[in-house]
């Protein structure tokens, strides 16, 4: 971790207000997402159209940092019901009267500009929480906590999940965690509902790769029960009976062998597995054919090359022909024919291990490494609670969309459409997400209580 | 604040998390970038390019006269790009459309484009489309993105069906092939190869190198640009020893024969080139290029591929009265003047020995007999020559063995696959067999019927050796293979496969014998004014049907080297006089009209 600026201890006349190394970071990574945009869409016929919106969104951006920057960060805090009020009003309102682009409701239309409230929400979401969790103080600890976090968090996940949009969903998940954890929260809640959460993930992973090993079901009665519990019925209730029957059953052993473990830790327990359970349920009741052929995709690549693993493979084969220095930019077949899908938007890094090669993703990696230590070196030098929430919310959301997008760019997590923030094409989460920096950027130059 | 300093450990934790992660990634990037760098690159390159190839021009087959025998026509074929269309519906409508004009039928062509997309191979649909068809698709074609006409050689033999025993035909690599051939990457699944004859033979002078044209298309098939043409490097030509009119007159006269089947070989004595080999019936080799419809797969079916030149085995009948002969009195077994009286028949024991003329000869000297073909003279010059004796000569006369190959077994590079050895006959074989001889074997074995089987090729080999005076040449039929750039790959020479050694009074009295025959015997038909034409004629017995007919004859210039050797076989000709004699006229007048005018 970079030392902290504050902890050199040199006077203060000396001290930057503004941190020159997120800003120089955040530049850097919006000249090579530029770049990797401009080389993207130049086959497309529309391409003029698309960079005068790309110009336009980096300048609305400039102008949400500075505002944002110069607007104290408290104010948040204290308007955070109208915050969190306007982004449940605007989901609804998308959900009414927004504009359907590729199946989902997610966008409303003013002339020129689309604008997807979603990328507004998880912004309030974030600033809602660190206001929430703030104000619990000592009570931090307690189960309220998370259970008020989940009350707070849910509405909007709901509505941005009626959209539908499973990635912009799945991804504040890692996002509300990292905050509860950052805030302090008991392990052993988060413990639970993470728990519950993966039990959930990897139930529904296993029944679809069971799902496509038809001669593994056929052959393994186990396997055949186990298939049995991806739908509500005799077994799944007999299952969870089962579950509860035998951790009470473990407590009463326990408690002869005079090991104090205390009661709780049982139940939390079987409650998480039938959580778990249920959980995988209804992912499995909602998930859609094309989810389910991105997750077979991922689970093996090689049952369908053109089809749904199509895109993944793709952009290995792009990323990898890239080499170590690139096939320079505008020069990339794997982009420039069209091999590489969503080359602009969810795989522009694949454009750009292609083109850049394997120093241009050092580069970028480095870009974006120094972004997010600079942001939770604010979360570090925040004057206090909320604005150290905040920094942690805000840093450990780009984490996690950085880490999901080149994740999948690299095939090692399974298709989702989640943006690479700053450097992706899109007009809303580039004047969002410029915007959140600019209250990074706002506790950071308020590090000083007596400012 | 003590809460805080909590929250700092949970932050570094967090962090130090994230910088793990991101060294992971640097890792997976490595490995993708640099370390499986080549592997992708490979992907990528064949992801965008796709190759429409053109099938190179096959060598070019001449004769010795320099006639074109196989040369080469620009085709069109029409190919399917599979590009990156994943629509099976497409697909199916395509198969559809296209089936009327392809004259398949749609199943099958779907089954070509999904295997097509399996592979991302282009694939051709068609080939050798006729030009109305041709124009009807290039119209299609815009309708059907990743189908396309692509012009290339294709094989063409303008005489048809001539000698196409000897020049084979070309076809799709069958999978046992394919099997063998995939990994040498000169071919392709859809390649053509000889299959037959010269064409496999020379498979690998005659085969170009194929060029193309090396496309660039985008992720939807869709045509970028030409990267790159490639020339094709046609293959080497092959000159035969076969001399065209010759040739044309041997399967003519063949044809006009009135069974319509047999073999001619004629073969230069002097140094054994194979001036002709004809075999009838014969095919069209064209037949397996055109457009494959119903009615030309019934062809193909009952193509007679049976060369009986080389494969077929008959009886030699009479003309192995030259073996006995030259036994005999090279042995001095038999003196020339001994007489026997014919009286169309010989007793030998509780046995009736027939002969040909059932008037009966009368009274026979060697002379007579040999140019009379006498049956009971022969019985009774076999019995006092010996079966054993006949039996060594047979073998020195090379029966039983493969003619155009030194190799045992046929695996020679110049040698026509498939030739049969024949069979040898004489009471060593018989020894060998764990059977007994009898005298009657040895009447038999004398005037050339019973077990003996021969081949033309062989009974030419024997014509000509007898007219040089025992020089066993190999008969060859390819003189010379230059490849484009006009180097001789190779030139034939004359190969000596052995020698025949008799006292000079015998080839002086076969000689007699063998002209006297043209001149007042079985073979008078042949004789012509200003030629020496030394000859045998034969009949087969055939128990399955007529007998077949034979004639072995050489002629040359009076006092010069003979320059022709011929066997005729016509099956199922009867006596050999009638069928064979004019077809071996027929040829020696060509070669020699020709000669005189030239």
């Amino acid at each position: 971790m970079v030392e902290p600026i504050g902890s050199l201890g040199r006077g203060r006349s000396r001290r930057s207000r503004v941190d020159w190394l997120l800003v120089g970071a955040v530049t850097g990574l919006l000249i090579l997402g530029s770049l990797a945009i401009l080389s993207a869409i130049i086959p497309v016929p529309s391409h003029s159209h698309m960079i005068h919106k790309h110009l336009l969104a980096m300048v609305l951006g400039a102008v949400a940092f500075f505002f944002a920057t110069g607007l104290h960060y408290q104010i948040y805090q204290e308007q955070w019901k109208l915050t969190y009020g306007l982004s449940i009003i605007l989901l609804i309102a998308v959900l009414l009267f927004g504009e359907t682009l590729r199946g989902s409701k997610a966008w409303f239309k003013i002339g020129f500009i689309s604008f997807q409230p979603s990328e507004l929400a998880r912004i309030f979401l974030v600033v809602t929480l660190a206001s929430f969790l703030s104000r619990r103080g000592s009570k931090i600890k307690s189960l309220g906590t998370i259970l008020g976090v989940m009350g707070l968090s849910l509405p909007i996940l709901f509505l941005i999940i009626k959209e539908p949009d499973f990635s912009s969903t799945f991804i504040l998940f890692p996002v509300i965690l990292a905050i509860l954890f950052c805030a302090g929260a008991n392990l052993l809640h988060l413990g639970f509902f993470l728990g519950c959460g993966f039990l959930g993930a990897v139930f529904t992973v296993l029944w679809v790769f069971f799902s496509i090993r038809s001669e593994w079901i056929e052959s393994s009665s186990v396997v055949r029960y186990f298939m049995e519990l991806s739908h509500p019925n005799v077994a799944f209730i007999l299952t969870c009976l089962c579950i509860v029957g035998f951790s009470l059953l473990a407590w009463w052993f326990f408690v002869q062998l005079r090991i104090q473990i205390p009661w709780f830790y049982f139940v939390g327990m079987a409650t998480a597995v039938i959580v778990g359970l249920i959980l995988g349920n209804v992912m499995e009741s909602q998930m859609k054919q094309y989810q389910r052929d991105r997750f077979v995709a991922f689970l093996d690549p090689g049952v369908d090359p053109r089809g749904a693993g199509y895109n993944s493979l793709q952009a290995q084969i792009a990323i990898g022909s890239g080499g170590f220095l690139g096939k320079g930019i505008f020069s990339g077949t794997q982009s420039q024919l069209g091999f590489v899908p969503e080359r602009h938007t969810d795989f522009v890094l694949a454009v750009v291990g292609e083109e850049m090669g394997f120093l241009g993703n050092l580069l970028l990696l480095g870009l974006y490494l120094l972004l997010l230590g600079r942001i939770f070196q604010a979360a570090r030098v925040a004057p206090d609670s909320f604005g150290y929430l905040l920094a942690c919310g805000i840093g450990s959301m780009y984490a996690c969309y950085f880490f999901i997008n080149a994740g999948m760019s690299v095939g090692v997590v399974p298709v989702a459409g989640v943006p690479l923030p700053l450097v992706s094409y899109g007009g809303s989460n580039l004047v969002t997400t410029l915007w959140s920096l600019g209250i990074v950027e706002s506790i950071y130059s308020r590090r000083y209580t007596f400012a | 604040m003590i809460r805080r300093e909590l929250s700092y450990t949970r932050l570094d934790g967090l962090t130090t998390s994230i910088y793990v992660m991101t060294g992971l990634l640097v890792l997976r990037f490595l490995d993708l970038q640099v370390i499986r760098h080549s592997h992708y690159a490979r992907a990528a390159e064949r992801n965008r390019t796709q190759t429409i190839v053109q099938t190179a021009p096959r060598g070019r087959v001449y004769d010795r006269t320099g006639d074109l025998l196989a040369t080469n026509q620009a085709a069109f074929s029409l190919v399917f790009l599979p590009g990156q269309i994943k629509d099976q519906d497409y697909l199916v409508q395509l198969s559809k459309d296209m089936a009327p004009y392809l004259k398949k039928n749609p199943g099958e062509l779907l089954e070509t484009f999904q295997e097509s997309f399996v592979t991302g191979f282009p694939t051709r649909l068609a080939e050798n489309l006729a030009p109305e068809v041709m124009f009807k698709l290039a119209e299609l074609r815009t309708l059907y993105p990743g189908v396309d006409l692509v012009v290339e050689a294709r094989r063409h033999y303008p005489h048809g069906n001539f000698a196409s025993h000897l020049i084979g035909y070309i076809g799709s690599i069958d999978s046992k092939t394919w099997g063998r051939l995939r990994h040498r990457g000169e071919y392709r699944r859809d390649s053509r190869i000889g299959k037959a004859g010269l064409e496999k033979l020379f498979e690998r002078e005659l085969r170009g190198k194929d060029g193309g044209i090396l496309l660039e298309v985008d992720a939807h098939g869709k045509l970028q640009g030409i990267l790159r043409r490639m020339e094709w490097k046609p293959g080497m030509d092959v000159s035969l020893t076969i001399d065209g009119n010759l040739q044309r007159v041997a399967e003519e006269s063949l044809r006009a024969s009135h069974s319509q089947t047999g073999a001619v070989v004629v073969l230069d004595p002097r140094d054994g080139s194979i001036l002709a080999m004809a075999s009838v019936p014969d095919f069209d080799p064209n037949l397996f290029i055109v457009p494959q419809d119903e009615e030309v797969s019934a062809r193909l079916r009952s193509l007679p591929e049976f060369n009986l030149a080389i494969q077929g085995t008959f009886s030699p009948g009479s003309t192995f009265k030259i073996v006995t002969a030259v036994a005999g009195l090279n042995e001095d077994r038999v003196s020339p003047g001994w007489k026997v009286r014919c009286p169309g028949y010989y007793q030998l024991g509780q046995r009736t020995f027939l002969c040909w003329e059932k008037k009966g000869h009368g009274e026979m000297n060697f002379l007579s007999g040999f140019s009379h073909s006498c049956d009971v003279y022969f019985y009774q010059f076999g019995l006092k020559t010996g079966a054993d004796l006949i039996e060594q000569y047979e073998r020195r006369f090379r029966f039983g063995m493969l003619t155009l190959s030194r190799d045992r077994q046929g695996f020679d590079r110049f040698s026509l696959p498939g030739e049969k050895k024949g069979l040898v006959f004489g009471p060593l074989e018989r020894n060998r067999r764990n059977a007994r001889w009898y005298d009657g074997d040895t009447l038999n074995l004398s005037i050339g019927q019973g077990e003996l089987l021969v081949t033309p090729i062989q009974m030419a080999n024997l014509i000509a050796v007898v007219s040089n005076g025992g020089s066993f040449w190999r008969p060859q039929f390819v003189e010379r293979v230059v490849s484009q750039d006009g180097t001789e790959i190779y030139k034939r020479k004359p190969d000596l496969m052995g020698t025949v050694e008799l006292r000079s009074e015998t080839w002086e009295l076969l000689h007699q014998a063998l002209i006297k025959v043209t001149q007042e015997g079985t073979g008078r038909g042949v004789a012509i004014p200003g030629l020496e034409i030394g000859g045998k004629t034969g009949t087969a017995q055939n128990p399955h049907g007529e007998d077949h007919a034979w004639f072995v004859a050489y002629a040359g210039i009076p006092g010069q080297l003979p320059e022709l050797a011929v066997a005729v076989l016509v099956e199922h000709g009867g006596h050999g006089a009638a069928a064979a004699v004019p077809v071996a006229r027929k040829i020696i007048e060509t070669a020699f009209k020709k000669k005189s005018h030239g």
